[in-house]
C-alpha cells in the first residue's frame, strides 16, 4: 500500500524540499509569492501563478500527482505517475531537465483535496498536477486550479461539469484537461453502444439499471432507459438510483428478480463490491455488469474469492489488451515495478505526466499558457488509446475525445480457466475481442 | 412484486440478528448502568477477527471461533482497563466509548485498508420454499441467532452465574448483601455481550462484507431496538428487534431502499416521546 505518513511523498528525488521540510517563513513567502502572481495574472489576462516564471525550462520540472492512497483507484495514480517520471529520468529527463514527482493523498475527501492541491501549488511550486478520482474532489479544487494558473491533466474523475465551466469561462478555466476516462456522458454512449452490439448474444432482453447514487452517474441515468429501448431495443424495467450507503441489496436484487431481468446493467464505483458480492452470494439469476470500478481491479477475482465471476465492466484498457503498442508494455513495467496491475486510473495518469514532457519540450517552457496551447492541439498515442482533446469550442471543452479513432475503452468479463483462476477477457470491441461473454456458472 | 415469503425470511432473519446485537447492549446497561457507544465497533472486531482467521487458516468454523473469542477478550479488556474506573461516572462513560469506538474504525482502516472484505458464507446453497429461494447461510444465521438467544434465557434464567448477573441488575446493593461479587458479574456481562456481538458481526458480514464503518448502523439500530423494548430488558430487546426488523423491512419494500433505517429513528423518537420507559421498562424490578 501507498506509504501514507503525512500524506506525502517523494520519489526520483535529487532534491529534498519535501513538503514536510517546508518551514512557515518559507511557506508563507511562497504563498505570498502565489497570491502575488495570481493578482499579476488577474492584471495581466493569464500567466503562470506557480513562480516558475514566464518561459524555459528550470533545472527541475516538479508534477504533483493527487489521489486517495487507500484505495486502488488513487494508489494507480500516485504510482503510474512515479514510474512514468522514473522512466522519463532514466531516458534523459523532460528537455534535460531532471523530474521530481510529489504525491499527494486526497483521502477521495473534497475538503482534504483542496488542501493537498494547495500544498503543491503554493508550497512546492509544481509545474502541472495531474490524478483526483472522485469527481466531488475534481470539483472542489477547479476554482483553485483556474486561481494557481497551473496545468492539471485529471485521470479518474469522469464529471461533464467539469468541461462545463472551461466552456462558461475558458480563459478563467482553461488550465484543466482530462485525459481519461471518457466524460459520463459518453460512459452513457458507451453503454447504449456496447447493448446495441452485444445484449442480443448474451440473451439479455430484459434489464433493470443500478446506478449509484453519485455525481457522476447523473449523466447516464439521464436518458439511458429511452437510449436502452430505443437504440438497443431492450426492455428496461427500472432505472434504479441506489443511496450511498446502501448495505443490504437483498430488497433490490429481489424486486429484479421478480421482474425476471436477464440482467443487472450497472454504473458502480464507490459501493459495487458490497452490490457484487452479495448478488454472487445470493446466486441471482441474472447476470450482473456494464461500468463496475471495482471488478475492473486485476484483483478483485481473487480477493472476492472468485464472487467476480462472470462480471463486466467497462474499463480504460486490461493488462493484455492491446489498445495501443503502448498499453501491454505500460502494464508489465508497471507490474515489475509494483508487483501488481494497474487499474483504469493508472493508465491515465501515466499517459498525462508523458504529454505534460511532450508539452514542456515542444513548446521548452513551463509556462502554462504555452502548455495549455500545446496539449490544445496535441495528439498522443497513450496507454489507452489516441489521446486528443476537445478543443475551446468543442462539444466538450478540454475534455479527452471518445471513439474508435480517439480512447473508446473496452468491455471485459471475469472468466476462469481450467485451474479456476480468473481472467478478464475483453468482449468489445470487435478487433480486442479475446472471447464471448459467459453467463453466470449458476443462472 | 416482491413475494411475502421473501420478505418473510428477511424480517425473521434480520430480527434474529439485531437481537443478539441488542441484548449485549441491554445486558451492558441492564447490569452495569454503562451506555456502551463502542457496541457496533465489537460487531466490527467479530467480522474482522473472523475474516484474518479465515484467510490464514481457511476454515469459517475457526474464524468464528474467533470471532466470540476475540471479541469476548477485547470487551472483557475495554471494561477492566477502562471502564470499570470510570463506571460511575456517565458522561465520562460516553466519551470513552465513543473515543474506542473510532479508534476501532481507524485502526482497521488502518490495518485492512477502506475496501469491502469477503467474509465467506458458513453455508453455501440455498433451497426452494413455494418457488422463493433462500439462502442456507440465512437460515443458519437465524437458527444460530436463535440457539444463542434462547441460551442466554437459560444461562440467565437457570444457572447461579445468570442469577447473579439477573440480581445485579435489580439491584447491585441488595447483590452484594447477599455475597455477590458485582465486580465478578460486570465482567461475565461484558465477555458474554462482547462475544454476542462478534458473532453478530460475523453473520452480518457473511451475507453482506466487511468493512471498518459497519458498526455503527447496527449501533444505532440498537439504540432504537433497546429503547423501544425497554432500556436493561432481554425480552424486550428481543421483541424489539423484531418489530424494528419489521418496520424497516416493511419501509425498504413499499417505500424505498434509501430509507433503510429511518423508522427505527421515528421509533426512537416516538417511544422517548410517548412512553419512554420502553415496552418492557422496569420488568426486572418489578418481577
Amino acid at each position: 500500500m501507498v506509504n501514507n505518513n503525512n500524506g506525502s511523498r517523494r520519489s526520483n528525488g535529487s532534491r529534498t524540499n519535501s513538503a514536510l521540510g517546508v518551514n512557515r517563513r518559507s511557506f508563507l513567502r511562497a504563498t505570498g509569492a502565489g497570491a502575488v502572481g495570481t493578482a499579476l495574472a488577474g492584471c495581466l489576462g493569464g500567466g503562470n501563478g506557480n513562480g516558475n516564471g514566464g518561459g524555459g525550462v528550470p533545472d527541475t520540472v516538479t508534477i504533483g500527482a493527487l489521489g486517495p492512497a487507500d484505495s486502488p483507484m488513487g494508489d494507480s495514480i500516485l504510482k503510474s505517475a512515479e514510474l512514468a517520471v522514473s522512466e522519463i529520468n532514466d531516458d534523459g529527463g523532460i528537455a534535460g531537465a531532471d523530474v521530481e514527482v510529489s504525491t499527494k493523498d486526497t483521502k477521495d475527501q473534497p475538503g482534504t483535496t483542496r488542501e493537498v492541491y494547495q500544498e503543491l501549488t503554493t508550497g512546492e511550486n509544481v509545474d502541472a498536477t495531474v490524478g483526483i478520482f472522485g469527481s466531488e474532489s475534481l470539483l472542489s479544487i477547479m476554482g483553485n486550479i483556474a486561481q494557481q494558473s497551473t496545468v492539471h491533466l485529471t485521470a479518474g474523475a469522469a464529471t461533464p461539469e467539469a468541461p462545463a465551466l472551461v466552456e462558461e469561462n475558458y480563459d478563467r478555466n482553461k488550465y484543466w484537461f482530462r485525459v481519461g476516462p471518457i466524460n459520463s456522458v459518453f460512459l452513457g454512449e458507451s453503454q447504449v453502444q456496447f447493448a446495441a452490439d452485444r445484449f442480443e448474444e448474451m440473451g439479455w432482453e430484459k434489464i433493470a439499471f443500478l446506478a449509484e447514487d453519485y455525481k457522476w452517474t447523473e449523466p447516464i441515468t439521464n436518458d439511458i432507459q429511452s437510449q436502452l429501448e430505443e437504440e438497443a431495443g431492450v426492455e428496461v424495467t427500472e432505472v434504479r438510483r441506489v443511496a450511498e450507503g446502501t448495505e443490504d441489496f437483498t430488497p433490490v436484487y429481489d424486486q429484479l428478480e421478480s421482474d425476471e431481468v436477464d440482467g443487472a446493467y450497472t454504473a458502480l464505483a464507490h459501493t459495487g463490491t458490497t452490490a457484487l458480492v452479495q448478488w454472487a452470494q445470493q446466486q441471482r439469476p441474472f447476470g450482473f455488469g456494464g461500468i463496475h470500478v471495482p471488478t475492473q481491479l486485476p484483483s478483485f477475482y481473487e480477493a472476492t474469492q472468485g464472487a467476480a465471476i462472470s462480471t463486466f465492466s467497462q474499463t480504460t484498457a486490461t493488462a493484455n489488451s492491446e489498445v495501443t503498442e503502448k498499453t501491454v508494455p505500460y502494464a508489465d513495467a508497471y507490474q515489475e515495478e509494483y508487483d501488481s496491475l494497474p487499474v483504469y486510473t493508472g493508465y491515465s495518469a501515466y499517459d498525462a505526466v508523458y504529454m505534460i514532457k511532450e508539452a514542456i519540450e515542444a513548446t521548452e517552457s513551463v509556462n502554462s499558457d504555452d502548455l495549455v496551447s500545446e496539449l490544445e492541439g496535441m495528439s498522443y498515442t497513450g496507454t489507452g488509446g489516441n489521446i486528443e482533446f476537445f478543443g475551446p469550442d468543442g462539444r466538450f471543452p478540454h475534455d479527452v475525445r471518445y471513439g474508435a479513432d480517439y480512447a473508446q475503452g473496452v468491455y471485459f468479463q471475469w472468466q476462469a480457466d481450467e485451474s479456476g483462476e480468473g481472467h478478464q477477457r475483453v468482449l468489445w470491441p470487435d478487433d480486442l475481442e479475446e472471447a464471448e461473454y459467459q453467463s453466470p456458472p449458476w443462472a | 412484486m416482491v413475494s411475502a415469503i421473501t420478505i418473510a425470511t428477511n424480517v425473521l432473519m434480520l430480527g434474529a440478528l439485531y437481537s443478539l446485537v441488542a441484548i449485549g447492549f441491554t445486558l451492558i446497561f441492564g447490569v452495569g448502568g454503562v451506555l456502551n457507544l463502542s457496541h457496533g465497533a465489537i460487531i466490527t472486531v467479530g467480522a474482522y477477527s473472523a475474516y484474518a482467521v479465515d484467510a490464514a487458516t481457511g476454515s469459517i468454523v475457526l474464524g468464528a471461533i474467533a470471532a466470540a473469542v476475540i471479541s469476548g477478550a477485547f470487551s472483557l479488556a475495554l471494561y477492566k482497563g477502562l471502564i470499570s474506573k470510570v463506571r460511575h461516572n456517565p458522561v465520562t462513560v460516553l466519551i470513552l466509548t465513543l473515543v474506542v469506538a473510532i479508534v476501532v474504525e481507524q485502526l482497521m482502516l488502518v490495518i485492512f485498508g477502506g475496501e469491502e472484505l469477503l467474509v465467506p458464507q458458513l453455508l453455501d446453497g440455498s433451497i426452494t420454499v413455494l418457488s422463493d429461494s433462500i439462502q442456507l447461510n440465512r437460515i443458519l444465521v437465524f437458527v444460530l441467532s436463535w440457539v444463542l438467544i434462547g441460551g442466554l434465557f437459560y444461562f440467565v434464567n437457570r444457572t447461579r452465574t445468570g442469577k447473579a448477573i439477573l440480581a445485579t441488575s435489580m439491584s447491585d446493593k441488595g447483590a452484594a448483601l447477599v455475597g455477590i461479587d458485582s465486580e465478578q458479574v460486570y465482567s461475565y456481562t461484558w465477555v458474554l455481550a462482547g462475544a454476542l456481538a462478534g458473532l453478530a458481526g460475523l453473520f452480518l458480514a457473511s451475507f453482506q462484507t466487511a468493512n471498518p464503518l459497519m458498526g455503527r448502523n447496527p449501533l444505532l439500530l440498537s439504540f432504537s431496538i433497546v429503547v423501544l423494548g425497554g432500556l436493561g430488558s432481554i425480552r424486550g430487546s428481543v421483541i424489539g428487534a423484531y418489530l424494528i426488523s419489521f418496520l424497516d423491512q416493511m419501509t425498504i419494500q413499499f417505500l424505498s431502499e434509501r430509507l433503510a433505517g429511518v423508522s427505527a429513528l421515528v421509533v426512537l423518537v416516538l417511544v422517548l416521546l410517548i412512553r419512554p420507559k420502553g415496552l418492557f421498562g422496569r420488568e426486572l424490578v418489578e418481577e
